[in-house]
């Protein structure tokens, strides 16, 4: 996503107030969810986590009923209030509402010191994964009116969150039943070369605030995917690089464990088992190969997926297809 | 790989040539051990597209009290075997009644399960593959579920031990991984395939050329190859091996190797930390005569890296020819030391 677009969005990131008594609009609750998932990891990445749950109209005044949930990733570098204020999750909350598919939106804060989590499990960054699929929907179920069962979960995510989407599908199919990937980043494997390598050997702090887009997303993929709590380095990151200059072919097969064009023939039956599974993205979207392939791949072992290209980049159309697909997409397969 | 086939040529006992499977004759069954071969269903190895038997044979140890007193509840210890060998022949290689024994003299009374993964390739890897089965779940899921409903066992993750040898190690490693909820402590023996398997563009053509008729007569390093495609690069799209050959357009396959490298339990590691860490032991070993002892000593170092607290310990043998004493005097006082122990069974609680 550009840079451009996301200086945009952090510009509006201050809070959206909803009126409080305004039971006939979609209401943004802002929680914090202790997440013991993501306690202890070397970032010093918060484990008590901001959440935002939207909750339908109405739900105040129908004490007995009980909710569908999607829970929604967000993507990399804004951090969750920016996100919200560019996507404006309760307009689509709202809308589906009066569209008869009255649900719960759940965005976790998927932010990190490096901007973003990935939604995996890494020593060095946090389990963002466990957090998500077990720690963030237990907690949900506990303190919302939700249908608590697979059958009434949905799972989307944009971007980062795209990548989450699929990740956490795979290795929890017994949690989500249908999920959404809009222009998901990170499904091919992303291998390192000497000079990346040489480059994070080399970072300091102010490398770090100075980082531009690609450059951060690059070194934080390699904190959550190649960790190490015993490095030199301050990132706590094994690049690989050996004293010979050579790279440890270790680290670029750890980063291709995480790869979800890797993991997918393994979890067949995972994607088999959703009782819906769609994807999309813009035609003019840096992502449109990594999709591509991915696609290629999910055709090639006949895994059922709707798929929609539009016209539209990487960012510019995310908040409208929230409203107009993915909370329809939702509404239609999910239980309620 | 070279690794793997040294160790392989350390063979237990000379295999029929048919079948190249490996067989041991019937151990002595100790007085008051209980010896039960029974099938259990593995749903999760329905539709297999290798057509591997669902309905698996495993050998069940009973310790010497579990006839004469019925109110008791004990741990169970699950022993994966190795390629090329069935559960049975693992069991009787391993003398596995008298270790039971032998530990239930000193205070240490477990229930032994060995379960048989023997596929038509010569092994599951224990591995999650529509090709082979999902043999991960099979042994965490559908086994431990059945040994708790028809054995009076401690049926929770403190009375669970998951051990297995070369293969079976490598099964170790990759289930614990995967359903840390389910077991309390491991132990790898000489753990197999730890590190990335790699192939060459002359060993991936020769692999290309054999026909699935012919994977019987392959050689054991062949089948050994061909078994892990199938368990780790999985294509229900391309009979009959139903598996991307490492092999393609003349050149290795990168992304296959990717797949490849997903299933080594060295790769895995960095995105496992919490699952190993929430055990209650973790132990490994092997031989300083064994092929193997570099990548076993890959992954105590990786393990060390992580924090992750294991026993790690060598002996002077080789792939085989110490592992079924050393189940008997390290591997079950290990489990004896971190499982529940024993216990008599709340009133009126019948297995």
């Amino acid at each position: 996503m550009s840079r451009k677009l996301w200086a945009c969005a952090a510009a509006l990131a201050v809070f959206t107030a909803v009126p409080a008594a305004a039971q006939d609009q979609a209401r943004l609750n802002w929680v914090e969810v202790h997440s013991p998932a993501i306690a202890g990891n070397l970032e010093g990445n918060s484990a008590d986590r901001k959440v935002l749950v939207v909750t339908p109209p109405g739900y105040d005044e129908s004490p007995d009923k009980r909710y569908p949930v999607v829970y929604y990733l967000h993507g990399y570098w804004a951090p969750v209030e920016a996100q919200q204020a560019g996507f404006k999750l309760h307009e689509a909350v709202q809308a589906a509402a009066e569209a008869g598919n009255a649900l719960i939106m759940v965005m976790p804060d998927g932010f990190s010191k490096l901007h973003g989590g990935f939604y995996s499990s890494s020593p060095t960054v946090g389990d963002y994964e466990s957090f998500v699929a077990e720690d963030l929907v237990g907690w949900v179920d506990g303190h919302y009116r939700t249908i608590a069962e697979r059958a009434s979960r949905g799972l989307a995510g944009h971007s980062m969150g795209g990548y989450g989407t699929i990740r956490i599908a795979m290795k929890h199919p017994a949690t989500f039943s249908s999920i959404y990937m809009m222009s998901a980043c990170c499904l091919p494997p992303q291998p390192i070369d000497v000079a990346t390598a040489r480059r994070v050997e080399a970072m300091t702090e102010a490398d770090l605030a100075n980082a531009q887009f690609g450059e951060l997303a690059a070194v934080s993929t390699l904190a959550t995917w190649s960790p190490d709590p015993t490095a030199d380095n301050f990132l706590k990151v094994d690049t690989g690089l050996e004293a010979d200059g050579t790279l440890d072919p270790l680290v670029n097969q750890r980063l291709a464990a995480n790869s979800p064009l890797v993991l997918l023939p393994q979890y067949l039956p995972a994607l088999n088992s959703l009782e819906a599974f769609a994807m999309d993205i813009g035609d003019q979207d840096f992502l449109l190969e990594g999709n591509r392939q991915f696609r290629a791949e999910l055709d090639r072992f006949g895994v059922k997926y709707d798929f929609e290209l539009y016209e539209g980049d990487h960012g510019n159309r995310i908040a409208e297809r929230i409203r107009t697909e993915v909370l329809p997409f939702f509404g239609q397969h999910l239980d309620k | 790989m070279k690794a793997l086939i040294a160790g392989a040529l350390l063979a237990l006992v000379a295999a029929p040539a048919a079948a190249q499977n490996i067989t041991a004759p019937p151990p002595p069954i100790p007085e008051g051990i209980t010896v039960e071969e029974i099938k259990v269903h593995g749903a999760s190895l329905e539709g297999n597209l290798e057509g591997n038997e669902v309905d698996r044979q495993v050998m069940v140890v009973l310790p010497p009290s579990y006839r004469t007193n019925p109110d008791k509840r004990y741990p169970v210890v699950y022993y994966l075997h190795g390629f090329a060998i069935d559960g049975k022949n693992f069991y009787n290689y391993m003398r596995v009644p008298e270790a039971v024994a032998h530990n239930a003299a000193a205070g240490r009374e477990f229930i032994v399960v060995v379960p048989s993964t023997l596929t038509k390739m010569g092994g599951s890897m224990y591995s999650s593959s529509v090709t082979t089965g999902d043999f991960r779940k099979f042994i965490a899921k559908d086994l431990v579920g059945y040994i708790d409903s028809h054995y009076r066992t401690i049926a929770n993750r403190g009375g669970r031990g998951l051990v297995g040898h070369s293969m079976g190690g490598y099964g170790t490693w990759v289930i614990g991984m995967d359903y840390p909820e389910v077991f309390d402590s491991l132990w790898a023996q000489s753990a197999c395939c730890v590190s990335p398997r790699t192939e060459t563009v002359e060993s991936a053509t020769a692999m290309s050329a054999v026909k699935i008729e012919g994977v019987d007569q392959s050689g054991f390093g062949m089948r050994a190859g061909l078994a892990s495609m199938t368990a780790w690069s999985p294509n229900p799209q391309n009979p009959p091996f139903y598996a991307d050959f490492p092999l393609k357009d003349g050149a290795v396959d990168p992304l296959v190797m990717a797949k490849w490298a997903n299933n080594s339990p060295l790769a895995m590691v960095a995105s496992h930390v919490g699952a190993l860490q929430s055990f209650d032991a973790i132990g490994a070993d092997v031989g300083t005569r064994d092929g193997l002892i570099r990548d076993d000593t890959l992954i105590h170092e990786e393990l060390d890296k992580f924090g992750i607290a294991h026993r790690w310990e060598t002996y002077d043998g080789t792939h085989t020819d110490k592992i079924g004493q050393r189940f008997d005097e390290v591997v079950l006082p290990f489990f004896g030391e971190h499982l529940d122990a024993a216990t008599a069974a709340r009133p009126g609680e019948r297995g």
